[in-house]
C-alpha cells in the first residue's frame, strides 16, 4: 500500500496527500452480570486532500485499487477547484517541513493481539461481578473494555511517506449506589497508547472498581456544596482539563483565526508565572500518554510545542496550512479520526509542566477551600476561555484538612483568571484522560494532565433563599 | 449501489452468518453518499465529498449474540465470522431475540429525488450563503464553523426469520456556530441547526437570524444576581437541561438496569399537567423519520407522557422481551452498533401562551437560551453556567448577564413547572417549546 499511495502522490498534478488507514475496534461491555456488547469492527479507506487554486477538495473512497484511489484523486481535485471558486481569501500555501518517511511501529512489550478476546471478556466479568459484591449500596454496575488499532499509510505529492502502527486500548468501571430511593453514580476510566499491561501500569483494574465504588457510595452520603468563589487544589486530571478544554482549543490555530480570545496575545503574560503549558506528540513524564502519535496526518514527524512559558503566551498549535499563515514550523498537530474525514487541528498530549510544591503542602495551605478530583458528567468551555466542568468527587477543606464530601460540584470562571490565581503548582504528574475522546466535528483521542495545583476559580452550588 | 442491492448484500451476510455456525442472523446495511462543505474562521473551509457502504451482523448462537461490522464488503465473511465467534464466547441471554417479519408500510416524502442532482458546488454556495447572510444581519457577528451537509442514505435490513425491508431517503443539515465580537468584548458561542428532506425545503436563513440575534444580545453581559425563583428555558435550553434525562428514564434498558426510577411508574404522575411528551417515527419531514427502527420493527407514534403521567417507556426487541411488554421501535443505531434505545422525533406539546406572557408573569427571573453544564440523569441534579442569558425583572426582559451559574433538580423542575410556551422551534429531532421552571437557584459569579 505503501509503495501504491506513494506512486500515486508523486505522478499527480498539483499537490495532494494519500491517506490509508485501517482500523480495527473490539468492544466489550458487561452491565450487572450480563455481556450487553461484544462486538468487532472494520473501517479500511482512503481518504484524499487535494489543493487546487488555494483551496482545499477531500474525497474518500472504500476501492482500494489503484484506479479507485486515482478516481478519488479526481474527486478530490475537481471540488478543491469548486471551492476555490467560492473562497475569499486563497489559503496561501502549505508549510514546508521535513516529513516523515519510514516505518512507525507501535513501541509495547505487550501486543494486545497476545491476548485473547475471551481473557479480555473474562476480566471485563470478574471486575464487573467485584463491583457488585463490593458494597450492599451498589445497585448497578457497567464495566466495558475498548481498543482501537490503527495502521496508516501517508503519502503526499512533496515527499512524506510513513507507516505508522498505533494502537489505544481502554477500561472503564461505572459503579452506581443507591439507598431511600437517592442514587449517586462514579465512573473511573483508564486509557493509553500501547498494549495490555501498559493499560493498567497506571492502576490496576480492581483498584480502578474499587475508587468507583467507594466514590458511589460515600457521595449517597454527602450533600451539595455552598455556591460561591474558592481556593481550589486540582488534580492532575482538572489540569489537563482545564489545559485542553478551556486553554488549548483557544490557541488551536483556527480557532485562533476564528476570533478566539488569543488572537494577537503571543508574547502577552497570560497566567501565573508558575504555570507552564505544553503540548506534545510524546508521552512526556509518563509513558503510554493516550495522545501519543510520532507523525501527524499530515506526515509531520510530531515535536513538543510549549504554549505558555512561565506564564507568557508562546505559541498557537497549527497544521501545515496555519503554520504557512503565521510562519512558523508546524509540530505534528493535524488528524484526522477515520480515512472518510479530513486532518484538521487538534491537541495530542496537553498539560503543565510540574513545580515544586508537595501535594501536601498544596493542601495544607488551604484554610476554607475544596479539594477537587476528576471530572463529572459534562465540561464544556468557549472561544473566550469560559469554561464549566462537572466535578467527580469534590471535599471541602478546613485548615489544610479534608473534612466532608460533596456531591454536585460544577466549577466554572475563565481559565486565563484562573491560570492568573495559580499560587502554587505540585511536583507530581500524572496523565489521566486516556479514555476519552475530543469532540471538534470528529472524535480524536487526546490526552491530559500535569502536577496538582492550587488556584481560585467558582463553585457551583446552593443558592440559600 | 442503491437499496435493492444493499439488500441483497445483507441477504448473503445472513446466509453466510449462517453458514459459520449461527442459528439465526440479523444484517443491517447503509450506504451513505454525501456531499459536504464547511466554513470557519469566516471563510470556505474545505469541501469533501463521500460515499460508505457498512453492514453490521448480529449473529445468535441460541440466545448468545455476537456483534460485527465491515465497510469492506470483501470482508463480509470474516466479519461474519468474528460476529459467530464473539457470540460462542457469549453467555447465554433468553432476551436475545430477532423480529419476526410485518407488514411495513413505506413513508412517503422521505426521499427527493432532485436531491441526486445536489453537487459538492452546490454545497458550497450553499454554505457560502450562510456567512453572506451572517454578514448582511450584523458585521459584529463572526461564524465561527458552519456547514452545509446533503446526503442520501440507503438502508436495508434482512433477518432469519424472513424480515427484509429497505428504504431510501435524503437529509439536508446545516447550521453555524457564531460569536459577536465588539472592541475587546467577545460573547459566548451561540449554535444552531436545521434540517429538511427536500431540495426545497432548504432554508438556512432561520438559523442564521437565531444565532445572530442569541449572539449579539450576549455581547456587553454583566455580572448577574443571586436569588432563588423563576427561570424560563428558551428550546435549545431545554433540550440541554430536560430532555437528557427524559430519555435516560424512558429508556425500558435503563429501567432492567436498575438506574431508572420511571421503570415501574407507567401510570404515574412524573410531571405537571401541563406537560406532554409525543414521539412520532412517521412525523412527515422529520430528521429520524423512517418506516422501521434499527431491528426492523414498522414505527409508529407514541404518547410518553399525557398531562404529567407517564404512559410508556421506549423498547426495543430486548426490553419488550425481558419485561413482557410491548415493543414501541425505538432500537436506534446504525450498521456500526448494535441496536440501542432512543428516540425518533420527540415533541413536548404546546402550552397555551406565548413565551412573552410566560416573562410577563415573572416578578424576577432569568431567561435562558444555552446551559453548559451537569444533569445527573439518575439523581435529576442539575448544575452549570447559563450563557446568552437575560435578567427578567418586573414581567420584562432586561440585560444580559455573564458568568452566572443556576442549580435545581429536573424531576422536582418536571413536576413544579409553571408554564410552556404556544410556539416551539425544531431542535434537530426534537420540536421543543419555552419552559418556565419555578425555585431555581441562580448564582452571580
Amino acid at each position: 500500500m505503501r509503495r501504491l499511495l506513494q506512486g500515486i502522490a508523486t505522478s499527480a498534478s498539483g499537490w495532494i496527500e494519500l491517506r490509508y488507514h485501517a482500523r480495527r475496534s473490539k468492544r466489550l461491555v458487561v452491565r450487572n452480570g450480563q455481556v450487553e456488547e461484544s462486538s468487532s469492527a472494520e473501517q479500511v479507506g482512503v481518504g484524499v486532500r487535494a489543493f487546487v487554486g488555494g483551496a482545499f477538495g477531500f474525497a474518500s473512497t472504500t476501492d482500494l485499487t489503484e484506479t479507485g484511489i486515482r478516481r478519488a484523486v479526481g474527486i478530490a481535485q475537481e471540488t478543491a477547484k469548486t471551492a476555490a471558486g467560492a473562497k475569499r481569501n486563497r489559503i496561501e500555501g502549505i508549510a514546508k517541513v521535513a516529513l516523515a518517511s519510514g516505518e512507525f511501529p507501535l513501541r509495547t512489550d505487550d501486543p494486545l493481539d497476545r491476548h485473547s478476546l475471551e481473557e479480555k471478556l473474562k476480566l471485563v466479568t470478574r471486575i464487573d461481578a467485584l463491583v457488585r459484591s463490593s458494597s450492599p449500596h451498589i445497585v448497578s454496575s457497567e464495566v466495558s473494555y475498548g481498543e482501537m488499532l490503527d495502521e496508516k499509510v501517508i503519502a503526499t505529492s512533496d515527499g512524506a511517506s510513513a507507516h505508522v502502527f498505533d494502537a489505544k486500548p481502554a477500561f472503564r468501571v461505572l459503579a452506581i449506589a443507591g439507598k431511600n430511593g437517592d442514587q449517586t453514580r462514579a465512573l473511573e476510566t483508564v486509557g493509553v497508547t500501547g498494549g495490555w499491561s501498559d493499560l493498567f501500569a497506571p492502576r490496576s483494574p480492581e483498584e480502578t472498581a474499587e475508587r468507583a465504588v467507594r466514590l458511589a457510595v460515600d457521595q449517597l452520603n454527602a450533600r451539595p456544596p455552598t455556591g460561591g468563589t474558592a481556593q481550589v487544589v486540582l488534580d492532575p486530571e482538572l489540569v489537563g482539563l482545564l489545559s485542553h478544554e478551556a486553554i488549548g482549543h483557544t490557541v488551536e490555530a483556527d480557532f485562533v483565526l476564528g476570533g478566539a480570545i488569543t488572537a494577537g496575545k503571543i508574547g502577552k503574560t497570560v497566567a501565573s508565572e508558575l504555570v507552564t503549558m505544553c503540548d506534545s506528540g510524546a508521552s512526556e513524564h509518563i509513558p503510554h500518554a493516550v495522545g501519543e502519535l510520532p507523525v501527524d496526518d499530515e506526515g509531520v514527524p510530531t515535536e513538543r510545542t510549549v504554549i505558555i512559558e512561565n506564564g507568557t503566551l508562546k505559541s498557537y498549535l497549527h497544521n501545515r496550512e496555519t503554520a504557512a499563515h503565521f510562519g512558523v514550523a508546524p509540530a505534528g498537530n493535524a488528524r484526522a479520526y477515520t480515512y472518510a474525514n479530513e486532518p484538521i487541528i487538534r491537541m495530542r498530549n496537553t498539560y503543565v509542566e510540574p513545580g515544586e510544591t508537595p501535594v501536601e503542602e498544596l493542601i495544607g495551605g488551604v484554610k476554607d477551600g475544596y479539594y477537587l478530583r476528576g471530572l463529572g458528567q459534562s465540561g464544556q468551555a468557549d472561544a473566550n476561555a469560559e469554561f464549566m466542568f462537572g466535578v467527580r468527587e469534590a471535599w471541602v477543606l478546613r485548615d489544610g484538612k479534608r473534612t466532608d464530601l460533596v456531591r454536585g460540584v460544577t466549577i466554572s470562571g475563565n481559565a486565563f483568571e484562573v491560570l492568573g490565581s495559580v499560587d502554587a503548582v505540585g511536583d507530581d504528574f500524572a496523565w489521566e484522560q486516556g479514555s476519552g475522546f475530543c469532540g471538534k466535528g470528529q472524535p480524536a483521542k487526546t490526552d491530559g494532565g500535569g502536577p496538582h495545583v492550587r488556584c481560585t476559580l467558582t463553585i457551583g452550588g446552593e443558592q440559600d433563599g | 449501489m442503491g437499496s435493492e442491492g444493499l439488500l441483497e448484500r445483507c441477504r448473503e451476510a445472513v446466509l453466510l452468518a449462517q453458514k459459520l455456525g449461527a442459528s439465526a442472523a440479523e444484517a443491517f446495511g447503509q450506504t451513505i453518499e454525501s456531499v459536504n462543505s464547511t466554513v470557519q474562521k469566516n471563510d470556505l473551509q474545505i469541501s469533501k465529498s463521500q460515499l460508505e457502504t457498512a453492514i453490521g451482523i448480529r449473529a445468535f448462537v441460541g440466545n448468545r449474540v455476537g456483534f460485527a461490522s465491515t465497510n469492506s464488503l470483501e470482508q463480509l465473511r470474516s466479519a461474519c465470522g468474528d460476529a459467530v465467534a464473539l457470540a460462542k464466547m457469549s453467555p447465554e441471554d433468553p432476551h436475545n431475540v430477532l423480529t419476526a417479519p410485518t407488514d411495513i408500510a413505506p413513508i412517503d416524502g422521505l426521499y427527493d429525488p432532485a436531491s441526486s442532482d445536489f453537487s459538492a458546488g452546490d454545497a458550497v454556495k450553499r454554505s457560502a450563503e450562510i456567512l453572506s447572510l451572517t454578514e448582511a444581519i450584523d458585521s459584529r457577528v463572526l461564524v465561527n464553523d458552519a456547514w452545509f451537509d446533503a446526503a442520501i442514505h440507503d438502508t436495508a435490513i434482512v433477518n432469519s426469520n424472513g424480515l427484509s425491508a429497505s428504504e431510501r431517503g435524503s437529509l439536508f443539515t446545516y447550521g453555524l456556530v457564531a460569536t459577536a465580537r465588539e472592541g475587546d468584548r467577545v460573547s459566548s458561542f451561540d449554535f444552531q441547526f436545521d434540517a429538511t428532506r427536500s431540495v426545497a425545503g432548504i432554508d438556512v436563513a432561520t438559523p442564521v437570524r437565531r444565532a445572530c440575534e442569541s449572539a449579539l444580545a450576549s455581547l456587553g453581559a454583566e455580572k448577574g444576581e443571586s436569588f432563588k425563583g423563576s427561570v424560563l428555558l428558551s428550546p435549545s435550553a431545554v433540550s440541554q437541561i430536560l430532555v437528557g434525562l427524559l430519555l435516560f428514564q424512558l429508556s425500558a434498558r435503563n429501567g432492567l438496569r436498575g438506574r431508572s426510577r420511571w421503570k415501574d411508574a407507567v401510570g404515574e404522575d412524573v410531571a405537571a399537567k401541563e406537560f406532554s411528551l409525543v414521539d412520532d417515527g412517521r412525523l412527515p419531514g422529520g430528521v429520524a423519520t423512517g418506516a422501521f427502527d434499527r431491528e426492523g420493527v414498522p414505527h409508529e407514534e407514541l404518547t410518553v407522557i399525557a398531562e404529567g403521567k407517564l404512559r410508556s417507556l421506549l423498547h426495543n426487541m430486548y426490553t419488550a422481551h425481558a419485561t413482557g411488554g410491548a415493543n414501541t421501535a425505538h432500537a436506534t443505531g446504525g450498521a456500526r452498533s448494535i441496536p440501542a434505545i432512543g428516540p425518533t422525533n420527540l415533541s413536548i406539546l404546546p402550552g397555551a401562551a406565548p413565551h412573552e406572557e410566560l416573562i410577563a408573569e415573572i416578578s424576577q427571573g432569568l431567561l435562558v437560551r444555552r446551559f453548559s453544564g451537569n444533569v445527573d440523569p439518575i439523581s435529576g441534579d442539575f448544575s452549570g453556567a447559563v450563557k446568552a442569558a437575560h435578567l427578567i425583572k418586573a414581567g420584562k426582559r432586561t440585560r444580559p448577564v455573564a458568568g452566572t451559574m443556576i442549580a435545581g433538580n429536573v424531576f422536582d423542575a418536571l413536576r413544579s413547572l409553571s408554564g410552556i410556551s404556544s410556539e416551539r422551534e425544531r431542535v434537530y429531532n426534537l420540536t421543543l417549546p419555552y419552559v418556565r421552571l419555578e425555585n431555581v437557584s441562580v448564582t452571580a459569579n
